[in-house]
């Protein structure tokens, strides 16, 4: 044990005295901001400016209504649409033209509303991209919300109560936990979980990969068998496991420490924004704990794949398997934070390898049964054990290994030496 | 008393035999060599002795007792392809070299820092090892080997990669180290370094031992009386003389071979007496380095 604790505390001076940790440790949060909200960002930035649409309006009677249904403005006090009518004639004229600003983005959309309307209910919808889903369900929204306020005037409904009849719905959510109802932004609560998915996958990459390049350096700088000649390959490679993950607890730490000193901050100079940064407590215990359980499941296999390395091309391909256990869970994260109550999310959050970052997500959105999480840790600590074996016998073998990279067969032998 | 027995061991890797049935003692405060040409199983033996691979049969017992992790400490190890940390300070580097061997964190620290000192490089312990030069590092290598004191200290190929200086550095560390009645392993094929160091030997080829024993002994075993004779004059009488076996001539230099029991006192007599002028008589005793392309040599021959 002594031993290990030495490996250990040489692991954290080695790499937390250096310019990398360092940087990487100030600019951490930053990237991680700017990855989690940057195409958010823009997306709001966009939405400050006014949204130019051309509507060609062929029954003649639905101009007042679109005033009245697309009357929104900006924070700046600006109308948020810009609608320029004209009639199919002049649609026709000027359809080049019109294309060409589509295609340029001075033109956010034409539609093209038909005498029929009120009758087939079909609209056309030109626009650069046909993706845009967002702003086509809401534009849908409107116009079904015109096309109906007009036909309600035809049919001879009092204009006041056609008002009252059209009022859009508003969704405020709530969300059960622990037996009682707290109020919550569903988009802060999204927002968190996708930062906190997005640290604990580039942590989990960033420190799996460093174990693997460890592993490789001591290999090729040809210290391993000075080590070797005073510890066994098991203690060897355990000792840089649990060295680097302290490294990276130090890490979060500081990012912890900064995450508070933030927040004092904030609530000092802008209380009113301190509303939009309620976390749970327990989510960071949460983090820690699956940030563990992640880390170990899939650093023993780092080690492994950097014992079988002789130099740093050879470990690329080696590698690429093993960064897919931590990349393929961070993307199916996606679809569960959208939808974290399906049965995919229930049956991935117990399987090795998914469950630090599904569990985790489901903690956040649904808080799902206690059995379900801890059931859930329970198999993964046993997937620790059965990889940490596995990745032994390989590393044992590997690292006194030079040459030509092994292949499966070779690799399945290693294991099963005695 | 033996410090290492090594008893039939064997070891084979993807059905090559590395180690075939290889056994051999040292004996406490001797400098032993095991010496062999490259391939030959040396490393294999050591990594075995210091359970780094384990055998796959025979047994090794160490200070007389079978392996166990602690004995670790009490061993000195430098395998043949040797590094350090290149980013570590070489004090910072020396003490946790030190602290693996289990010695306290405090102690270790101060050895460290006397070694660096006997050896030169005090005023290199706070850089980082890759500002060291190449024969810096070695010297750090051999004081991270004996920082902790082994009683057994087991080194591959040691001199291997040396400059003149730094071989009489380590040749000298090792004796003074011999001579405070510890015990060294080291494995060359340098015959003439094993030959100059070495008390003992095993002579290792191809996995099995080819020659083992002191090394007095087997040099009388392998002893061919040769004479290297310089002089001036018509020598080509030697070649008959009733004591010569034969003789390899340059005109003003031969080595002559003489036959089993010969005596060379009475061929320099004989020569002398000839009127040969003599510049230089020299009864050759046999070199390890002979011995060994006597045994190596002749058992690649056979294949």
């Amino acid at each position: 044990m002594g031993k290990i604790k030495t490996i250990v505390k040489k692991e954290i001076k080695l790499k937390v005295m250096t310019k990398g940790f360092l940087i990487g440790t100030l600019l951490g949060p930053v990237i991680i901001l700017l990855f989690s909200f940057g195409p958010a960002f823009f997306i709001a930035l966009s939405e400050k400016k006014p949204v130019n649409l051309v509507v060609v309006e062929n029954t003649g009677r639905l101009q007042s209504e679109f005033q009245k249904v697309f009357n929104d403005t900006l924070e700046n006090g600006m109308s948020r649409f810009r609608i320029t009518f004209m009639d199919s004639l002049a649609f026709q004229q000027k359809q080049n033209e019109l294309f060409a600003q589509l295609e340029k983005g001075k033109l956010k959309a034409v539609v093209v509303i038909p005498s029929t309307i009120f009758s087939s209910g079909k609209a056309i919808y030109y626009s650069k991209s046909a993706s845009d889903i967002d702003f086509i369900s809401n534009l849908k929204e409107r116009l079904s919300n015109v096309v109906n306020r007009e036909k309600m005037r035809q049919a001879g409904v009092d204009p006041l109560l056609v008002e009252r009849l059209s009022t859009p719905v508003k969704l405020e959510t709530r969300k059960v936990q622990k037996g009682s109802v707290q109020k919550s932004n569903v988009g802060q609560v999204w927002a968190m979980a996708f930062v906190f998915t997005m640290m604990l996958y580039m942590t989990s990459i960033f420190y799996g990969n460093a174990v693997m390049r460890g592993v490789l350096e001591e290999k090729t700088s040809r210290i391993v068998e000075i080590l070797l000649s005073s510890i066994n390959a098991f203690q060897l490679m355990l000792g840089k496991i649990i060295g680097i993950g302290l490294v990276g607890l130090i890490q979060y730490l500081f990012w912890g420490l900064m995450g508070i000193v933030g927040f004092v901050l904030v609530s000092v100079s802008k209380p009113e924004f301190v509303k939009y940064l309620q976390v749970q407590p327990s989510a960071f215990a949460y983090f820690v704990i699956f940030f563990l359980i992640g880390y170990f499941q899939i650093a023993g296999l780092f080690a492994a794949v950097g014992s079988m390395a002789s130099s740093e091309e050879d470990m690329q391909p080696l590698s690429m398997p093993v960064n897919m256990l931590v990349i393929i869970p961070f993307l199916v994260g996606f679809s569960v934070i959208g939808n974290p109550g399906s049965s995919l999310g229930q049956i991935l959050s117990f399987i090795p390898f998914f469950t630090p970052l599904i569990m985790f997500l489901r903690v956040l959105l649904i808080s799902p049964p206690w059995y379900e999480v801890w059931g859930a840790i329970a198999l993964n600590i046993g997937a620790i054990v059965l990889f940490g074996w596995i990745s032994s016998r390989i590393y044992r073998v590997g690292i006194l290994m030079y040459g030509k990279r092994p292949n499966l067969p070779e690799i399945i032998r290693w294991i099963r030496y005695a | 008393m033996n410090v290492l027995e090594v008893n039939n061991i064997s070891k084979q890797y993807d059905g090559v035999k590395a180690v075939d049935g290889i056994s051999f003692a040292v004996k406490e405060g001797q400098i032993f060599g095991l010496l062999g040409p490259n391939g030959a199983g040396k490393t294999s033996t050591m990594r075995m002795i210091m359970n780094i691979t384990a055998p796959d049969s025979g047994e090794i017992r160490l200070f007389g007792e079978p392996f166990h992790d602690a004995l670790k400490q009490r061993i000195g190890y430098l395998p043949e392809e040797r590094g350090l940390y290149p980013k570590m300070k070489v004090l910072d580097h020396l003490a946790f070299l030190g602290e693996m061997k289990g010695m306290a964190a405090k102690t270790a620290h101060a050895q460290a820092r006397q070694w660096l000192e006997r050896v030169g490089l005090a005023e290199w312990a706070d850089k980082k090892v890759q500002e060291l030069s190449k024969g810096m590092q070695q010297k750090v290598q051999f004081v991270g080997t004996l920082l902790h004191q082994p009683d057994l200290v087991i080194m591959d190929e040691p001199f291997s990669g040396l400059d003149p200086l730094n071989t009489k550095f380590l040749k000298d560390i090792l004796l003074e180290y011999k001579r405070s009645g510890k015990t060294i392993i080291l494995s060359t094929h340098l015959m003439d370094q094993a030959e100059k160091l070495c008390e003992a030997i095993c002579l290792i080829n191809k996995g099995r031992v080819a020659l083992s024993g002191s090394l007095a002994e087997i040099k009388q075993k392998f002893s061919h009386n040769v004479v290297n004779l310089e002089y001036d004059g018509d020598g080509t009488f030697v070649t008959s003389l009733p004591m010569v076996e034969r003789v390899n001539d340059y005109g003003h230099a031969m080595h002559i071979t003489l036959k089993d029991g010969a005596d060379p006192n009475a061929l320099l007599k004989t020569i002398v007496e000839q009127g040969l002028r003599v510049y230089r008589f020299e009864v050759a005793e046999t070199t390890l380095d002979e011995i060994f392309i006597d045994v190596v040599g002749g058992q690649h021959g056979q294949n």
